[in-house]
Formats: structure tokens, sequence, C-alpha cells
């Protein structure tokens, strides 16, 4: 890919320097609020991207390797008191290899067909855990209020702790995907994304690069997963493995620009906020304006920024050289 | 091809600009006691939770105004102890999400500067508004989330006025104890039927636990999803099973579908007892005449104005206000609002440490409550309203009518539940 020039290199660090005093002028903890969800649907747009993005294979089903990370590890700290940031990893474990075992099967399906096949796995997967007593089945796992600490990734007086961490979550993630995108598997996954057929004749193991790309995926989702679970100390198959969180994880990355390494981070800075705001502005009516409006955003977008709002934002960037 | 750009890039922004707006709202400078609520104001269960918001929005009409009424602080306006100070709810919209039910309580309490909560109705939410409200010491009255593990959690400022779905279950099956006592129609064993999710699943736990607990046999547990399409195979395992009597915990589209296999496969037991979904106002609406007979946790039931004259003169100023009788939710979350304007107005203060206090104190008398109980108290441990109780209503002539307990009863109870055939 491309070098970056000195402009860009600082346009990127002051973005990252006003991320950073954010909380500390903002006396509001709501808008902090709303900057940590906008983190973590960035990071599972960002996720999502690497498999639908740049390897072609659209997942409806992000929400169950979301719900595995934040089950993993809640369990493990309930059941036996191991530490949150070994369930972080444990929990990316589990679901990169409930990834392969369920990517491996589905190794020849495309286009629509991945796509119904990856919402037929993350139904599965919710009526599953919605059944297992072990978890707490229907009910759910409420977490300990442990001292807060950093060991214990809980913090009671305030949130700026999960914003830092929710921020350097973002950031290893978009990592991972610059990573991805500049290096040999990048261009793997961009061949197998045009034809399965050219890259196998390209020499590119097909299998094998499509499995990496969904685990990669399923690891990251499930260490946003961990995240909520520690954030709202409540987990239940109706918070964290419902189809609409799928859907607007696609969303998220499809109106920010799919294939793009920000894309996904823009969308969900456009889309989570308005989506909240306008709840707490008109929600309380019960009138459902809000929706209204927010269905209007969205189909405004895709009627003028098809390709994603990256777009604009990449000319801006083109110019800053 | 630039002003096309230009076009675009206002759109977008125009948008974006009308959220600002509407989010900068006007606020007012009367001094007044600010209560946070959270409800599922959109959403797939908007319905009820604009429903809950009805009763509270009466009891604050109620509260603020002067009523020639039995219940706390209405024939004085405001709070008396606060120099007449005003009730104002601040209400949130949670669209039924958990992660909602805590951002909302976090901004009501931190920017709207509540002084307390209220409501949530959906158990998965109440659980997290009220770990914020735990955390950030603000009191939290609920009477609309009926999970029991809310008030096992041993919170300090959370407090549960309305009966939970462990109460429920105890009270069916005293009813049939009861039902013996009274009439030597013996029961000997029962079916248990849940749908799976939250509340299901706990109701199903708890009918297990009574049923062993009072000597009855359980000879079929089922659980079903609550959005199946068709229940003919488990109401075949329920005819198979041959149970005196049928336990069912269920939402309200899965009751409508049950009822109607019920009939057609002729499930025939000697009574249908149910929690929640037969209630709902719609239940009735769309099954008419055949969900009659069967019996329903309740903790209000319009016809207790026979023995209540306050219930009657709610419900009257109910249906001036909105045009409708007063459901079983709506009456439910009524209460919450008086329980914290009692407090706060003993305690003299809006602190939040002298509100816990004086719920604490709360001791309600059953005649100031439009519910059929002895009164409010809470439990100094769960803090819990140890007077909470249901009461079990009948489905007759398609209205809902209290059968149990039999001291508060309208009609007598209609019991062996009559052949689906003969009827017209």
């Amino acid at each position: 890919m491309r070098n970056f020039t000195i402009r860009q290199i600082i346009a990127g660090v002051a973005i990252l320097l006003l991320l950073i005093v954010f909380p500390l002028v903002v006396s509001q903890s709501f808008n902090v609020h709303v900057m940590i969800l906008v983190f973590m649907f960035g990071m599972l747009g960002v996720a999502w991207n690497i498999m639908g993005g740049y390897a072609g294979m659209f997942s409806f089903g992000q929400a169950a390797f979301f719900g595995i990370g934040a089950y993993t590890s809640s369990y493990l700290l309930i059941a036996y008191g191991i530490n949150p940031w070994i369930g972080l990893v444990a929990g990316g474990c589990a679901a990169a290899v409930v990834a392969a075992v369920i990517g491996y099967p589905c190794s020849n399906l495309r286009g629509h067909y991945f796509a119904i096949a990856s919402i037929a796995f993350a139904e599965i997967v919710r009526i599953v855990f919605n059944n297992w007593q072990m978890v707490g089945a229907a009910e759910g796992l409420s977490l300990p209020m442990q001292n807060e600490s950093f060991a214990n990734f809980l913090f009671n007086s305030s949130k700026l702790p999960y914003y830092y961490i929710m921020l350097a979550f973002l950031l290893v993630s978009l990592a991972v995907s610059y990573f991805i995108a500049t290096s040999k598997m990048g261009y793997y996954f961009r061949a197998i994304r045009e034809s399965h057929k050219i890259a196998e004749v390209m020499g590119v193991n097909v299998v094998l690069y499509r499995l990496m790309a969904i685990m990669i995926s399923a690891f990251l989702s499930a260490m946003a997963g961990t995240f909520y679970a520690q954030y709202i100390l409540y987990i239940d198959p109706g918070s964290v493995m419902l189809l609409a969180t799928s859907v607007q994880i696609v969303l998220i990355s499809m109106l920010g620009g799919a294939g793009s390494i920000m894309g996904p981070v823009i969308g969900a800075a456009i889309l989570i906020p308005a989506s909240e705001y306008t709840r707490v502005a008109l929600g309380y009516k019960g009138t459902g304006m809000d929706m209204l409006i927010y269905g209007l955003l969205i189909t405004l977008i895709s009627m003028y920024y098809p390709e994603g709002v990256w777009k604009l934002f990449s000319r801006l960037g083109r110019k800053l050289k | 091809m630039a002003s096309k750009n230009c076009i675009r890039v206002l759109s977008v922004a125009v948008s974006l600009l009308l959220i600002l707006v509407f989010s900068v709202s006007a606020k007012s400078e009367q001094k007044v006691i600010k209560i946070g609520a959270v409800y599922p104001l959109t959403g797939n269960i908007a319905s009820t939770g604009l429903d809950c918001k009805r009763g509270v929005d009466l009891a604050v009409d109620i509260i603020n105004g002067k009523y020639d009424l039995d219940l706390p602080l209405a024939k004085s306006a405001g709070l008396p102890n606060l120099g007449g100070a005003k009730i104002e709810i601040v209400y949130a919209d949670t669209k039924g999400d958990p992660k909602n039910g805590m951002s909302e309580a976090e901004r009501l309490i931190t920017s709207e500067k509540v002084v307390a909560m209220i409501g949530a109705y959906q158990s998965a939410v109440t659980k997290t508004a009220s770990q914020i409200t735990e955390r950030l010491r603000i009191p939290y009255v609920c009477s609309d989330s009926s999970s029991p593990t809310l008030t096992e959690r041993g919170f300090k400022y959370f407090f549960r006025v309305s009966p939970h779905d462990d109460i429920f279950a105890r009270d069916q099956f005293q009813f049939l104890k009861d039902l013996e006592k009274k009439t030597g129609q013996a029961v000997h064993n029962v079916a248990v039927l849940y749908e799976n999710t939250e509340f299901g699943s706990n109701a199903g736990k708890a009918y297990r636990k009574y049923a062993s607990e009072f000597g009855y046999k359980v000879v079929a547990d089922i659980a079903y999803p609550a959005n199946a399409t068709d229940v003919t195979s488990e109401v075949g395992k329920l005819i198979v099973s041959k149970p005196d009597v049928l336990m069912h915990a269920s939402y309200i589209t899965d009751a409508i579908l049950f009822t109607r296999t019920f009939k057609e496969m002729g499930f025939q037991p000697k009574g249908i007892m149910t929690m929640a979904g037969y209630i709902e106002p719609g239940y009735l609406a769309a099954i008419k005449a055949d969900g009659n007979y069967i019996i329903v946790r309740s903790t209000f039931a319009l016809d207790l104005a026979k023995k209540k004259p306050l219930v009657a003169k709610v419900n009257e100023l109910f249906r001036k206000k909105y045009g409708m009788d007063m459901s079983e939710n709506a009456a439910r979350s009524f209460m919450a609002p008086f329980v914290l304007a009692e407090a706060i107005n003993r305690a003299k203060s809006t602190a939040p440490e002298a509100i816990v206090k004086a719920l604490q104190d709360t001791d309600i008398p059953g005649n100031e409550t439009i519910y059929p109980w002895k009164g409010i108290k809470f439990d100094p441990l769960s803090h819990q309203n140890i007077y909470a109780r249901g009461t079990l209503v009948q489905i007759l002539n398609q209205e809902y009518v209290t059968i149990w307990p039999f001291d508060s009863a309208s009609k007598s109870v209609v019991w062996p539940f009559p052949a689906w055939k003969g009827r017209k």
C-alpha cells in the first residue's frame, strides 16, 4: 500500500490526541458512554471488514462471536475466578476455534449462501446459549461487583478507564487490519473476494486463507464481547447474541466503507451517536420519531455515498498530501 | 460536479443537524423533584411500556394535585414537607435493551439530576439499570419487574413493591390447597409449561420448587420458545401426561397459540392456571370466548372495586385521562411514584441516603393501595415488599374476575374447567 506523508501522520496524531483529551474535558458521562460505544462498534466493524470487506465473506453472524467472547470470560470469572484479562484471550481463542469448526464446512459457500449460513449459525449459537443451564440459560450471567482495579478489568467510580481500554482495543484492531491490508495476506484475501477460481489458479490456498480471515475476525469480535461484559456487568443471549446486533455491524461497515481500513470506524462514528442522541432527544415520547430520523440518515448515506462515507474522507486525506 | 458534491454533503449534514436541534431541549426552571423512569417506549414491546407510563403519569397527577382519594399524598398538592414541591418524571426509552437501561439510568442521574429511579418493566433491563443506581447510590423503586433474582442480590438501594414470580407461583399452589379445603376437590398432579427466556424459565423453576413443597407430582415439564408457530407436539405431550392442572408461564402470542391448540386437540385438565400473557390487553381481543375459565395470576383487577371503592375512583380518573380502563401493567407501575414520594416527604430531603432510610421505614397501610394487600413494607435485607401477593383472576364471560384470595373474590371460581365441546 501507500506510505504516509508527514502531514497525514500529523493529522492522525492530532485526532488521537483529541480522542485522548475528549473525556477529560467533557463533563457529562453519557457523552463518554456514546464514545465507548463508537469505539466498540468501530472495532466490531473493523473485525467484520477483515472477512467481509477484504475476503468478501458477508457475515451476518458476528453477534455469535461477540457473544462467545462475552460468555467465555464471564463464565470463567464466575465459575473459576479466572481473571477477565485471561478470559479475554480465552474468549478470543474460543471464538476462533468455533469459527474454524463452522468455517471449514462452509468453505465452498459464496455470496448470498455464505450470508444465509452465517445467520443460521448465529441463531443456532443463540438458541444453544438460551437453553444451556451451565451458563445461566435465558437468565444470563450477572458479573460480581468486585473491587475496581485495572487487574480486575472493573471500574465503578469512573468511565475513563473503560474509555481508554476500548480506545486501545480499537487501535489494536486497526493495526491488525492495516497489517493485513498491506501484507501478502491482504492481497490473497482480495484475490479470493474477486474470484475463488482465479485465486486458486494463482496458487492461493483458498480454504486456508478464508479460514484465517474468519478466525481473526472472530477473535477481535470476541475481545469486544469480553469488554461489553465487563462494562455492562450483565449478559444474556437476548442482549449479546441478537441478529439485530449482527445487522448493525454490517450496516456500520457498509455505510462507512467496506474494504477500507478506516471505513467501519467512520461508519460507527456517524451511526452510533445518531441513534443514541436521537433516542435521548425523542425516544421518551414513544412516537418512534428517532427511528425515522435514523432511517432517513441511513437512506441518504446509501443514496449519495453507495461506496461508503469513507470516500469523502479519503479525498480529504489526499488533499493533505 | 462541485455543486452536486455540495448537495450530497449538505443533505447528510442537514439530517445530522436535525438530530442536534432535537437534542437540545429547553429546560424548565421550576422547583421540582425529578424522578427518572426507564421504559421500553419504542420497539417490540412498546405497547406495554406505554401502558406502564400511563399508570405512572396518573400517579404523578394525583401526587401533584389535590384529590379526595385514600392514596398517599393525594389530598395535598405536592409534597407538604418540602413546601409543596412537585414531582416530575423524566422518561427515557430503553427499546428493551439492557445496555440502554444502563446508559439511560446513568444519564438521567448524572445529566438530568434525578434523585431516584423507577421502572424498566423487563427484568433484564431492570438488572442493568439498578446496577448503575447501586453504583451511584441512588434509590430505585421498582413495581413492574417480576424476576425473583432482582431482590436476591442484596442491593442497598433497590426496593420492589410488587410481587415476583416466585410469589405468584407459590400463590397458585396455595390456591389449589385452599380449593381442596373449601370444596373437597383434590388435585394430585400438575403439568408445568413455560416459554424459555428469563421470565418463563424462572417461573418454571419456581413451579417445580413449590410443586414438591406442596406435595404435588409434576407429570410433565415442558419448555418451548416463545415465538413458536406450532405447538401441537407440546400439547400432545400434555394430553398424554394427563395432568389434573396445567401451570403455564407465557407471553402473549404463545398464550393465544396454546389456547387455540388446547381447544383444537381437546386438552381437558381440571384447571388451567397461567401467568402474564393471558392477562395482556391483546389476549382476549384475539381469543374471545375461548379464553373463558382460564385462571391468570394478577396484582389487580377492576372488580376489586366491589370491596375497594378506591379502585373504582382511580379507574374513573384513568378513563377520563386516557379513554380506556386501567390495565394490570398500568396498575402495577402506578404505585412506585407514591412509594417514593411518600418516602421523600417523610425524609424531608431529597438526599439519596435520607430517601433510602425513609424507604426502609415505609409502612403504607393496605387501604392506601389499589391492590388487595395488607400494605407496603420492605424486608430489611432483600427490600422486597413483604405484604406483596398475587391474586388470581378467572376469565368469565370474557372478563377478568377476581376469584382468589377467597376473601377478596367477587365471584366464586368455576372448577373444574368446563369441557370445550359443550360450549357455544
